[in-house]
């Protein structure tokens, strides 16, 4: 047990698992006649004819695009309204019971609505992606404000920090271990949204072709849709994994020293 | 001598749910410029809550604070503090350089300057080269120091510390108390401290202010009168030392 | 303590307020004659629905959906979680499959199982089972790993088996971790059970909205809006109820 020290032996052993998953999907498939399991080596020719990157710019870029525009602005609302709730309890009373209701409404519910605001074009996508994104980051940037320490608050004042100081150098960092928590949600939430917007509301984007695509029966184009959608959705955590580490590392280090 | 800090019949009371506490009542002293004054007196008696009036974190309910003759609404320039919990004072996600500059930032110094600043007040705690260290990689007694080195760097006419050394080891304590001198006689910085151990008050001190009852008054101004410099083996058997220790010692416990 | 009885009030008068706003925005404000309906349209379509059998149908068939993939998922993450728990070698070998999978959300596979499955019930137990399955199992073998070393070491020394161990030691030390996991489930469970229906055309509330909105029947899609709200807020509360009630020892 020692050997699981080691990083290499580590990541072999992590590894082993997907591979043998893969490799028995591939064989197992490998003379399918199931028409809604075709072979993975055919899903695979497909996905490079389709993906490699014929399709990149009138279904990935506009997916992507929508994804984060609606990210960004969801989370760039909810750190600041979580920020003015969470630094003033009394406000924060009257609106908690409304922002309680609207977060316990699934996301996704709240698309048809949108299509009813915006239509079904790109601009109800994003505003769609960006409400539901803002929720989570909204309540975690509150609960974090909460929690600040008030030593920490005491120390700033006497040492006459302005409030730029007050929010950016004191709040801010003290509350980003919950905020961040609340980013992923939010980007996973996000992500969930804007597929939801596409086939919904149809036409261009990844998630709109892979349900055209099941329309059409055009079997072997949708598992390629899925299994883009898939890679997609994990590279997003990743990233998100990387970013958050870094920015935490302070954070890191100081739980590892109390452990 | 100028007067540095005077409390003019300063009451206070906090108000809760369960009603008033009235903790300090009618408070009146004077600190001296360059002096070192002690305040002791029994836990929850009211000395944090004093030192917060002081540093402004707090409005008495009745009476006035003056800084150097002008009556203080929110904390005073020209002062730093050294709050009682130093974990929790210093920002963990700055690491030691930047937590000395954070109050710098607001004083016009040039980039070069407050690096110089930050350098040397390390240098004055001891800690040369520990800028890029986390506050959470050091040990108690250095975070201490840090946060004293935060406060000196400000270059404050008046040092607010409210048991700076209570949960360090014997040894790192002595080792601060003796910095603290010694940043008094390089700087002429008044300086204003909280403590619970009677010893160390008598060591440092010019004047000890014992805080006594519920609600708190000062009962007693005890000048401590053994000549500076002082050391801690030498002092701390000095005849006087032990005369004065037992004064207060018996003023705290209100046996006199 | 003093804040209690304000409670109430502070939240009816936001509730009040939001609708007050809602219904100007929508009969003189921004977005007067537009598609969005008024806050009493609303309101009257919900009182309606309120007495028609298919609502509380549908209400069911998505209760049914979550629940069902609920208890499966429960069923396999636990035992699931605390054997891979118990050894590392496990651990770690299904570590890196068991992420992947958690943080696909099921909404990614609905073409698949409209596939195999069709709009069916079982459409949305099977996406169920899979939002929550490998979180669950994941947080219970965190639980599991997280047992106290010393205890275990005491207990070794002790001459306790392997089943007192995990027991005494490796259960009590991931309940709290499973607690949390199985809350987040619950509200999880029941956002896959309207996805489910909403873009995979299984039965329930999000087939009905669909529906409605297709349909234009606007006061409907935004009174299920609200149900759907309500549901969502009653099933948490109801979680976080019966987990203080039971679970008397996971603090928070
Ligand atoms: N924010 C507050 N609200 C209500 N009461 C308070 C508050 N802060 C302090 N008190 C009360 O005021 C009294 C004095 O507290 P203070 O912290 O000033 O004592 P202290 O002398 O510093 O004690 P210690 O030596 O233990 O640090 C105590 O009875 C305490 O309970
Ligand atoms: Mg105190």
């Amino acid at each position: 047990m020692r050997l699981l020290n080691s990083r290499i032996i580590r990541f072999i052993v992590g590894i082993w698992l997907p591979i043998l998953l893969i490799w028995w999907w591939w064989t197992w498939s490998a003379d399918s006649v199931d028409p809604f399991f075709p072979p993975l080596s055919a899903i695979w020719e497909q996905f490079k004819f389709n993906w490699i990157w014929q399709y990149v710019p009138i279904h990935v870029v506009p997916s992507l695009r929508n994804l984060f525009a609606g990210y960004f602005i969801g989370i760039f609302a909810g750190v600041t309204l979580g920020a003015l709730l969470g630094a003033s309890p009394r406000v924060s009373r009257y609106f908690e019971p409304v922002i309680d209701f609207l977060r316990s409404i699934p996301p996704v519910a709240t698309v048809p609505v949108f299509i009813l605001f915006f239509g079904l074009d790109a601009q109800m996508r994003i505003a769609a992606v960006a409400v539901a994104a803002c929720f989570p980051t909204l309540l975690s940037t509150m609960q974090g404000f909460r929690a600040t320490d008030p030593t920490l608050l005491d120390t700033g004042k006497v040492f006459r920090l302005t409030p730029f100081q007050m929010m950016w150098k004191v709040r801010v960092p003290n509350a980003s271990p919950i905020i961040w928590s609340g980013l992923q949600v939010s980007l996973q939430i996000a992500f969930v949204v804007t597929i939801a917007s596409e086939i919904l509301g149809s036409g261009f984007g990844i998630g709109a072709f892979t349900t055209i695509s099941i329309d059409s029966f055009m079997i072997l184009d949708a598992w390629t849709g899925v299994v883009l959608l898939g890679l997609l959705g994990f590279a997003l955590n990743i990233i998100f994994d990387l970013v958050e580490r870094w920015s935490l590392r302070w954070y890191i280090g100081q739980k590892k020293l109390a452990s | 001598m100028a007067t540095a800090i005077s409390v003019n019949g300063v009451s206070m009371e906090y108000k809760t749910p369960k009603g008033t506490t009235h903790v300090l009542d009618n408070v009146s002293y004077e600190v001296q410029d360059g002096h070192f004054v002690s305040i002791v007196g029994p836990s929850g008696v009211g000395k944090t809550t004093l030192l917060r009036l002081l540093t402004g974190l707090a409005r008495p309910t009745a009476g006035e604070i003056l800084v150097r003759g002008k009556k203080i609404s929110s904390s005073p320039d020209d002062l730093a503090v050294v709050l009682q919990d130093y974990t929790r004072s210093l920002m963990p996600w700055l690491n030691v350089e930047k937590n000395i500059a954070l109050p710098l930032k607001n004083q016009n110094l040039s980039k070069a300057e407050r690096k110089e600043r930050i350098k040397a007040s390390l240098a004055e705690v001891g800690l040369e080269g520990a800028e890029s260290k986390y506050p959470w990689q050091l040990s108690g007694g250095m975070q201490q120091r840090v946060s004293i080195a935060r406060a000196l760097a400000v270059r404050p006419s008046i040092l607010v510390m409210d048991e700076p050394f209570a949960s360090v080891d014997a040894q790192t304590r002595f080792d601060l108390e003796d910095l603290v001198l010694k940043v008094r006689d390089d700087f002429g910085i008044t300086t204003l401290m909280v403590t619970h151990d009677i010893d160390e008050a008598v060591y440092l001190s010019d004047e000890i202010v014992v805080l006594h009852g519920k609600p708190a008054k000062v009962r007693d101004v005890v000048k401590v009168d053994i000549p500076f410099p002082r050391s801690q083996m030498e002092t701390r058997n000095d005849q006087r030392f032990a005369e004065l220790r037992t004064q207060v010692y018996g003023m705290v416990r209100g046996l006199e | 303590m003093s804040g209690k009885p304000l409670r109430i009030p502070a939240g009816l008068v936001s509730a009040v307020v939001a609708l007050l706003i809602w219904q100007i925005a929508t009969t003189w404000g921004p977005l007067a004659g537009s598609s969005v309906p008024t806050a009493t349209s609303t309101l009257a379509e919900l009182w309606n629905m309120l007495f028609m059998s298919e609502t509380w149908d549908s209400i069911w068939q998505t209760i049914q959906m979550a629940l069902y993939g609920f208890l499966i998922a429960v069923a396999i993450a636990i035992p699931v979680g605390i054997l891979i728990g118990l050894s590392r070698f496990a651990f770690i070998s299904t570590k890196f499959t068991f992420d992947f999978f958690k943080v696909i959300p099921p909404i990614v596979i609905i073409p698949i199982t409209i596939l195999v499955f069709g709009p069916t019930l079982q459409m949305g137990v099977f996406l169920v089972v899979f939002a929550i399955v490998f979180a669950l199992a994941i947080q219970t073998a965190y639980g599991v790993r997280d047992a106290d070393p010393v205890l275990i070491e005491t207990m070794r020394c002790y001459g306790m088996g392997k089943t007192k161990q995990v027991l005494y030691a490796r259960l009590p030390a991931a309940s709290p971790y499973i607690a949390i996991g199985i809350r987040i489930s619950v509200s999880a469970a029941m956002i896959v059970a309207v996805v489910a229906g909403l873009v995979g055309g299984a039965p329930g509330l999000g087939h009905d909205l669909l529906l409605t909105e297709t349909n234009g029947q606007n006061s409907a899609t935004f009174a299920i809006v609200l149900i759907l709200g309500i549901l969502g807020l009653a099933v948490s509360r109801l979680v976080v109820f019966l987990q203080r009630r039971f679970i008397f020892w996971t603090a928070s």
